[in-house]
């Protein structure tokens, strides 16, 4: 059966909505496939001009194109007034290539990204005219997929989906589409369905099977075997909207094992490898000259710890002299190095550059095991002073294990000496244009990391901190900004609940609850009125500490990363005592290189510099 | 200040289909993009932030597409025409593609004021009636309402052939009237009452000069 296509309707509901071209597609490197056959449309939950650069919508709609007999498209949600002008002539949800609606897909895949994009996942499910929870849809509907590093804590987000595939995506999913079309093909049951996929390793089906349910079933994550090998040029759509990270992005390396104790992205993306330099650079040239692109960031958790980033940024530059092509790496490390090496893409630009030292005062650093000094933060500032920065962002987090108020007071101090040491190392009459913002969040306890157990301070508390923080601050061209702990703190509730949570999402979804990462829609009252109506007490979900011998709700995802590794480092923290990179120096036994799979790939050696 | 050396090229293109939907920032991005994958030897601006030496005609509103625009762009090098505009084709979405291009003098006027008038049509989804021209359109600019006057800017009259509606506009020094909002302002005065308002199906400039 062909699929249809409803440009037709859409087209007049663009005439009175903001921004029509996030629903146009017909993007550079966008072609329409064909309407037949076998077909899978990939949404990210949230719109168009958030979404559209994320790398597994760009990746897994190329690998299940690449698949013979599947083709893949896109979709975003819509931004409030498309929905709402959607709903008022009842214009399902539609993909961008064919806009085909969503419900005649065969299987739709949609990715977590964040903590708050729950109740999207219902928005775009209802927008479809999908039943938004998974135990009421009928056979002939699409099978619903989800996937994504919130993924790594299924359980909040089960009822929404028929499957959630643990980790990285690129042979996994194709292997579940290829389960679910056999069994369509030969007319097989959605009850069917769901046992077939929960054969394929890293598939879990939460209709199947319960954590509470005592058969003790373990869900393997995922790892791109050939990640070190692949092409590092990964086909991309050039967007007409203006869009974040608009330009060309070039995974260098996946994974980091600096081992922040905070950080699940650290734990989950592990293990650590890095692509060839001949291979990252081939990829950029080719990138730059088929997309028309006239920025590459070259994309990884730490790409200055890449052992060759000296020779590819040299090369590059050389490469791009003159044609006004600018390469740019997403975050600096916190050294003259990162600062060399940041300088060394600047060219004669000179943005704001941005540091993480994370916390206020060495003990805490060391407690989360993020290996900077006050030294190298110093060092990091005159590197940038001379290399001609004249703005600087600080990131720190409030609320972490076995904070006082004390570690609080001193990140304004800190602030302020990296703010003394700014004006001094400037002429007089120059430092009017000296700027810094000190950027603080509220620490979010994370599944699969050492602080999986401990607790999140509540937003009154985290506002008399970052008072604390403003106190302490001397000098008015220091800014003190703070992300609103409310949001913070229905991320840690979705990022610690377990079953139970999913129910509320759904309740706080039906109460109006959606686009919950933004701070114009975000409502309170629609999460605590769902609380109780469904009888789930937010405050002890967040704000609780587990016993590291308690069970957790994600217990049956297996990162690869041993829970006693976890414990041990959760013990080392709070003896204060740090855990070196394996990258750099010796193993510490995390367990993700026994785990199966390529263990840790490097190109060189890791040097560390000073 | 021209500089002697570059080469000026003038590039014809249309803009319709789904890209009609596309904003005038949003269309000179995807043109330099185009300009970029095509390989030509564009020149680029000196200074701390190098940017390419392109020039737009005048700006077309969200929603209204074009037949025949123009953009120029100026090359370090000679390279034959009928080459440029095929490099710049195979660089090109289908519904943003340019159908010619010539060489003009460096001294040319900018692409944005060469071609003041605009003739335009609209594609409505029911015949009008009747055809009234208001004497007025008001318009939002700055978040301030500005009343225009039809006669400053209107060439020509406007005509209607069967459920099209076509007219011309010319742009001053002083400043153009937004071809949608006369558009607008004209069915609104011509239509029998609110409900019974023809839609717009499809609003193109045909032509520039």
């Amino acid at each position: 059966m062909t699929r249809s296509s409803i440009w037709e309707q859409v087209a007049p509901l663009l005439r009175s909505i903001e921004r029509p071209g996030r629903y146009a597609g017909s993007e550079w490197g966008a072609d329409a496939p064909s309407r037949e056959g076998f077909a899978f449309c990939m949404v990210y939950p949230d719109t168009y001009e958030l979404g559209q650069a994320n790398q597994a919508m760009r990746i897994l709609v190329n690998r299940v194109n690449m698949h013979e007999g599947m083709v893949a498209e896109r979709a975003y949600l819509p931004a409030s007034d498309m929905a709402d002008a959607m709903r008022a002539a009842k214009v399902p949800l539609f993909s961008l290539e064919n806009t085909t609606p969503l419900r005649e897909f065969d299987a739709i895949g949609i990715t977590l990204p964040h903590e708050l994009c729950a109740t999207n996942v219902l928005e775009v499910l209802d927008l479809a005219g999908i039943p938004v929870a998974a135990p009421d849809r009928a056979e002939d509907d699409p099978i619903i997929l989800g996937g994504g590093p919130c993924a790594f804590n299924p359980e909040p987000y089960v009822r929404a989906f028929d499957a959630i595939l643990i980790g990285e995506g690129e042979e996994s999913v194709p292997e579940v589409l290829s389960v679910i079309r056999a069994c369509r093909a030969e007319g097989a049951s959605r009850a069917r369905i769901l046992e077939e996929m929960a054969k394929v390793e890293g598939t879990y089906v939460p209709l199947l099977h319960d954590p509470s349910d005592g058969q003790g079933h373990v869900v393997r994550k995922r790892v791109f075997q050939g990640f070190g090998e692949a092409d590092p040029w990964e086909p991309m759509v050039v967007p007409f909207v203006e869009c974040v990270h608009d330009r060309l992005n070039v995974e260098v390396l996946r994974g980091c094992a600096r081992g922040c104790r905070f950080c699940q992205a650290g734990m989950i993306y592990r293990p650590v490898r890095e692509r060839p330099a001949h291979a990252i650079v081939d990829a950029v040239k080719r990138g730059i000259s088929e997309t028309g692109y006239e920025e590459v960031s070259l994309t990884s958790l730490s790409t200055t710890d890449h052992s060759q980033i000296s020779d590819i940024l040299r090369d590059l530059n050389a490469e791009f002299a003159g044609t006004g092509v600018r390469v740019s790496i997403p975050s600096q490390r916190l050294d003259a190095f990162g600062v060399d090496m940041a300088s060394e893409v600047a060219g004669q630009k000179r943005g704001g550059l941005t540091f993480a030292p994370e916390a206020g005062t060495q003990r805490l650093r060391d407690v989360i095991n993020k290996n900077v000094t006050e030294g190298d933060l110093m060092g990091a500032v005159d590197a940038a002073m001379s290399a001609g920065w004249q703005r600087l962002k600080l990131y720190f987090m409030i609320g972490l294990p076995t904070e006082t108020d004390e570690d609080v007071a001193a990140i304004g101090q800190l602030a302020n000496s990296a703010f003394a040491r700014m004006r001094e190392l400037t002429p007089p009459e120059c430092r009017g244009r000296l700027k810094m913002t000190v950027a603080v969040n509220v620490f979010v306890p994370k599944s699969h990391t050492p602080f999986q157990w401990d607790a999140q301070i509540s937003p009154d508390e985290a506002r008399r901190r970052v008072g604390l923080i403003r106190d302490a601050v001397r000098f008015k061209a220091v800014r003190v900004d703070y992300h609103e702990p409310k949001t913070s703190f229905v991320e840690a509730v979705m990022s610690r609940g377990g079953r139970e949570v999913s129910l509320l999402v759904e309740e706080a979804w039906k109460r109006g609850a959606r686009f919950d990462a933004w701070s114009e829609h975000f409502s309170e009252g629609a999460w605590r009125a769902a609380a109780e109506h469904v009888g789930v007490d937010m405050d002890a979900i967040a704000h609780e500490a587990h016993d590291v011998g308690d069970a957790l709700p994600w217990d049956h995802i297996d990162t690869g990363v041993a829970k006693g590794f976890l414990i041990r480092e959760r013990e080392r923290a709070l003896a204060g005592q740090t855990t070196e990179d394996c990258t750099f120096g010796a193993c510490s036994a995390c367990g993700i290189c026994h785990a199966g799979g390529p263990g840790t790939v490097l190109q060189g050696e890791r040097v560390q510099h000073g | 200040m021209a500089d002697p050396r570059l080469f000026r090229l003038r590039v014809r293109y249309a803009e319709q289909g789904r890209l009609a939907m596309l904003s005038h920032l949003e269309i000179t991005h995807a043109l330099e993009r185009i300009v970029r994958r095509s390989g030509l030897p564009f020149a680029l601006s000196q200074g701390f932030s190098p940017h390419m030496k392109i020039a737009f005609g005048p700006a077309l509103p969200v929603g209204v597409g074009g037949l025949d625009e123009v953009f120029d762009i100026q090359l370090t090098a000679y390279i034959a025409p009928d080459k440029a505009l095929s490099a710049l084709q195979g660089a090109s979405p289908a519904d943003l593609a340019p159908h010619a291009c010539a060489y003009v003098e460096p001294s040319a006027d900018a692409a944005s004021v060469a071609f003041p008038v605009g003739t335009y049509e609209v594609t409505l989804d029911a015949p009008l009636a009747h055809l009234s021209v208001p004497d007025e359109v008001s318009v939002m600019r700055k978040g301030k309402e500005k009343v225009l006057s039809t006669a400053d800017y209107l060439v020509g009259a406007p005509r209607l052939e069967g459920q099209r509606l076509i007219f011309a506009l010319r742009s001053t020094q002083a400043g153009s009237m937004r071809a949608d909002a006369f558009a607008d302002a004209c069915i609104q005065l011509s239509a029998r009452g609110a409900d019974d308002m023809p839609k717009v199906i499809t609003f193109m400039r045909i032509s520039l000069g």
